[in-house]
């Protein structure tokens, strides 16, 4: 990769070729959308009964059949598939078999505390992973790798459920110092957004020290030490750039995988977001809620993906979205 | 390099933008005093309109907004009077209720006798498609006179005054002045207390309703969390974020044992741990005499001591102890492992292969100990685990085909035999893998007998015909398992009801 600093208009980064690389890509979402919807409505209904997990124990066959009716799960599958399209057009998502309420409407519900957990989980990762990152390449093969890098390691290795349970034990339950679970005010998301930051740190951590090595060795850093600039402004004038890119593609695929629901976190913390939703949809088989939160989680992971790729464009402006950058 | 640093503040302005949009998420825990009391519950109420489902952790939160029409003595499980003040049965197929004067919904309206029948007939109406139709599907009409409900039955119906103690009065012209949808988010009820806030999926706060007809209750307000994992559960009381929390495993209440300003507070219930067997294509446990060694190979103790740690009462079949019908006559269910060897080599099914169907819904270790039981008379078990929704459809399906044991729960919330017996192996009914015809008439007779005396006795029979054939042991009575501060007094009663008004905070 070539490093010599480009410039140009900030309107190119908006081009013709842009525009019909943001139109493509959204044309190919709705298609993956559609996809993913087509397979999870099929599967989904292939894999049991919603209603005999909502009638009492005593139930008959009869009644089963009578909820049946009621929830539109005896007409065909093709007439409920082709009536699942034709509303979720008009976006309608349909009505919840448990709660009764519009699946729509549980989702939004849920989203900001999904969002806020998210975020706060990925700037926790970004924050560690970037500085542990930066760290481990300046002072490669020093005590300071030697020790920052199995920690954050170890932070990965440990599933959610472990070192959620834990965190809780030591802060909630020994010091009394944090809620052990639910939301309370912004001090209840810290430890499940440490569980979950310390899940992505490390794959920050690896990225951004991977990416700091490779330009360790070139010329336009030699240059700046050359000038005299100290650590702290190599770091953060000129290697800052440069490293952007492939640590950005990873926060990216990190935002977006927890803004699906960080599921196992959210169900230890009784944290009221989309994770724990999925969970109890998918095993009460309300399909009309699975539905709608595969088809968000979808566009998330889509629109966040874009995002991503059209940001490049204004962190690197030699690189265009719709690939034709200039030479440099 | 103005342009990085202008990147980078775009990037740093964006992250913080999307946090603030995050933000839009309120707490909803503030001013809780000495008079309130946290609850831990599994799942966040499914809903709170008591016409819909009947789910533990929805009823435990909306029984506490409506009053039921009859209830249940917490201590003796006799029918006590609640909306209903006396009941009297005109004919076999005819109740009538006398209705508490004097009561009022939280919203100012009077409680009447036509209350109660919308309440009912909202249940029984197709369009509105509740989930406990099943619970009432006997009753073929049910009107205000006056003062007083009348019910009809399409048969004389034994169980009714059961059920009805699930039923819940709603104000009929609230309730068709707001609609179904809005009532479930506002529910008015005339009971001890009212809905103060609710955040979907984490929690619901109720406050004691200045206008209810019974004595103030001392808990003057309770907050309902919804918290799925039983470790955080246990958690939450240590840390004494909650007071009271839910359905503990034994594991979970040896924890707290420890603590001692903590609690363990339980008791027997209806539920009772079952074993039941494929009879029509079981393989090797079409035949009774299996089925009699299988029952005898089974270490009933070590699974109370070990695995329930105590939290569970021996039994003599599938009928809870507590229940209408049940045999005192019969022997609880004995380990006899040489008898079960004799047995097995009598039918020569030696060294078979049996499938034992369960779903993560069950305690595994429990099928793991009777797949070590079974191993040890020469029976391979092989367990077949999926999920609840794949498992009923398998074992409810007609073509008989699950295997040839299941291990599984059951409760009816009726305390009743034919809650139980009925479904479970009445032929053709969707859990049952068994006939016969001796068994189906006794079984069909005391359904409609309202004479108790007489109903006994059909059940006194019928449950000698399932001692003979075994179509299905009881492992053990099951224990509700609450953990609680010390500061709460409370006795749990044997149909996981929760009324708040039985409890005491210190």
């Amino acid at each position: 990769m070539a490093t010599i600093s480009a410039r140009r208009s900030p309107s190119r980064v908006l081009s013709s070729g842009t525009t019909r690389y943001v139109a493509g890509r959204l044309g190919q979402a709705v298609l993956a959308l559609f996809g993913v919807v087509t397979i999870v409505f099929f599967a989904l209904r292939l894999s049991g009964d919603p209603a005999r997990l909502l009638v009492p124990d005593g139930a008959t066959a009869a009644d089963i059949e009578r909820l049946r009716d009621k929830l539109g799960l005896n007409a065909s599958l093709w007439h409920q598939y082709v009536d699942f399209l034709g509303n979720a057009i008009h976006g309608d998502l349909g009505y919840s078999y448990v709660q009764n309420r519009p699946a729509l409407d549980l989702i939004t519900e849920r989203l900001p505390y999904t969002a806020n957990l998210a975020v706060a989980a990925l700037l926790l990762s970004l924050v560690f992973g970037v500085t542990v990152g930066v760290i481990t390449a300046l002072k490669r093969g020093k005590w300071q790798e030697r020790v920052l890098m199995p920690v954050v390691l170890a932070g990965q290795a440990m599933p959610a459920f472990w070192t959620g349970l834990l965190l809780v034990l030591v802060f909630s339950v020994g010091l009394r110092w944090l809620p052990s679970t639910g939301y309370d005010g912004p001090l209840s998301l810290l430890l499940p957004s440490v569980t979950l930051a310390s899940l992505s740190a490390a794959a920050i951590a690896r990225v951004t020290r991977g990416a700091v090595l490779e330009q360790l060795p070139l010329d336009y850093l030699r240059t700046a030490r050359a000038k005299g600039a100290s650590g702290l402004r190599l770091v953060t004038r000129h290697l800052a750039r440069n490293t952007a890119i492939p640590i950005l593609t990873v926060a990216a695929l990190e935002l977006a995988n927890l803004l699906g629901g960080a599921v196992v976190t959210e169900v230890i913390f009784a944290w009221p977001g989309l994770g724990q939703l999925t969970i109890q949809s998918v095993s009460a088989r309300d399909f009309p809620v699975v539905q709608a939160i595969v088809i968000l989680a979808s566009a998330v992971y889509v629109v966040i993906n874009l995002g991503t790729d059209l940001l490049y464009g204004v962190i690197d402006p030699r690189v265009s979205a719709g690939g034709k950058g200039e030479p440099s | 390099m103005t342009r990085n640093r202008t990147a980078l503040k775009a990037l740093a302005a964006a992250a913080l933008c999307l946090t603030a949009a995050a933000c839009g998420i309120s707490p909803a825990t503030a001013g809780r005093d000495a008079a309130t009391l946290v609850i831990d519950t599994v799942n966040y109420p499914s809903t709170l309109d008591p016409g819909q489902q009947y789910d533990t952790d929805s009823y435990s939160v909306y029984r506490n907004i409506f009053d039921p029409l009859l209830r249940r003595d917490p201590k003796t499980n006799q029918l006590t009077p609640s909306i209903a003040t006396s009941w009297t049965q005109l004919d076999p197929k005819t109740w009538k209720f006398a209705i508490r004067p004097g009561v009022t919904f939280s919203d100012g309206t009077p409680l009447t006798a036509a209350d109660a029948a919308f309440s009912l007939n909202r249940i029984l109406d197709k369009s509105f498609g509740s989930q406990q139709y099943a619970n009432f599907s006997v009753v073929s009409a049910a009107s205000a006179d006056g003062p007083d409900l009348i019910v009809r039955t399409s048969v004389p119906s034994p169980t009714l005054l059961s059920y009805l103690t699930t039923l819940s009065v709603v104000p009929e012209a609230y309730v068709k002045k707001v609609g179904d949808k809005v009532f479930a988010a506002k529910p008015i009820g005339s009971g001890p207390y009212v809905l103060a806030s609710a955040t979907a999926g984490s929690e619901v706060v109720l406050q004691a309703n200045p206008k209810w007809w019974g004595p103030a209750p001392q808990v003057r307000s309770a907050v309902f969390r919804a918290v799925p994992n039983v470790a955080s559960r246990v958690a939450d009381l240590q840390s004494r974020k909650a007071d009271l929390v839910t359905t503990l495993s034994p594991d979970a209440a040896d924890q707290i044992t420890r603590d001692p300003k903590l609690a363990v507070l339980s008791t027997p219930t209806e539920r009772v741990a079952y074993v039941a067997f494929n009879t029509i294509k079981g393989g090797p446990a079409n035949d009774p005499r299996v089925r009699h060694a299988i029952a005898a190979a089974i270490n009933y103790d070590a699974l109370i001591k070990n695995l329930q740690r105590g939290y569970a009462k021996p039994i003599n079949s599938l009928l809870s102890p507590l229940a209408f019908g049940y045999d005192t006559s019969l022997p609880d269910n004995r380990y006899d492992p040489a008898a079960a060897n004799k047995l097995i080599d009598e039918a020569g099914v030696r060294g078979a292969t049996v499938v034992m169907a369960t779903s993560p819904s069950f305690n595994p270790q429990i099928v793991q100990a009777i797949q070590a039981d079974l191993g040890a008379i020469g029976l391979k078990v092989q367990i077949s685990n999926t999920d609840q929704a794949t498992y009923l459809k398998k074992v409810q399906a007609p073509a008989h085909d699950w295997g040839a044991v299941r291990f599984g729960r059951w409760s009816c919330s009726c305390l009743d035999a034919d809650g139980v017996v009925y479904p479970l192996f009445h032929t053709g009914g969707i859990w049952s893998s068994y006939s016969n015809p001796a068994f189906d008439k006794l079984a069909e007779q005391a359904r409609t007998v309202t004479d108790p005396a007489a109903r006994q006795q059909l059940y006194d029979e019928s449950f000698k015909i399932l001692a003979a054939d075994l179509p299905g042991i009881g492992l053990f009575q099951d224990y509700a398992i609450y953990g609680a501060n010390s500061r709460l007094s409370w006795t749990p009663d044997a149909q996981e009801s929760f009324f708040l008004t039985d409890m005491k905070v210190s």
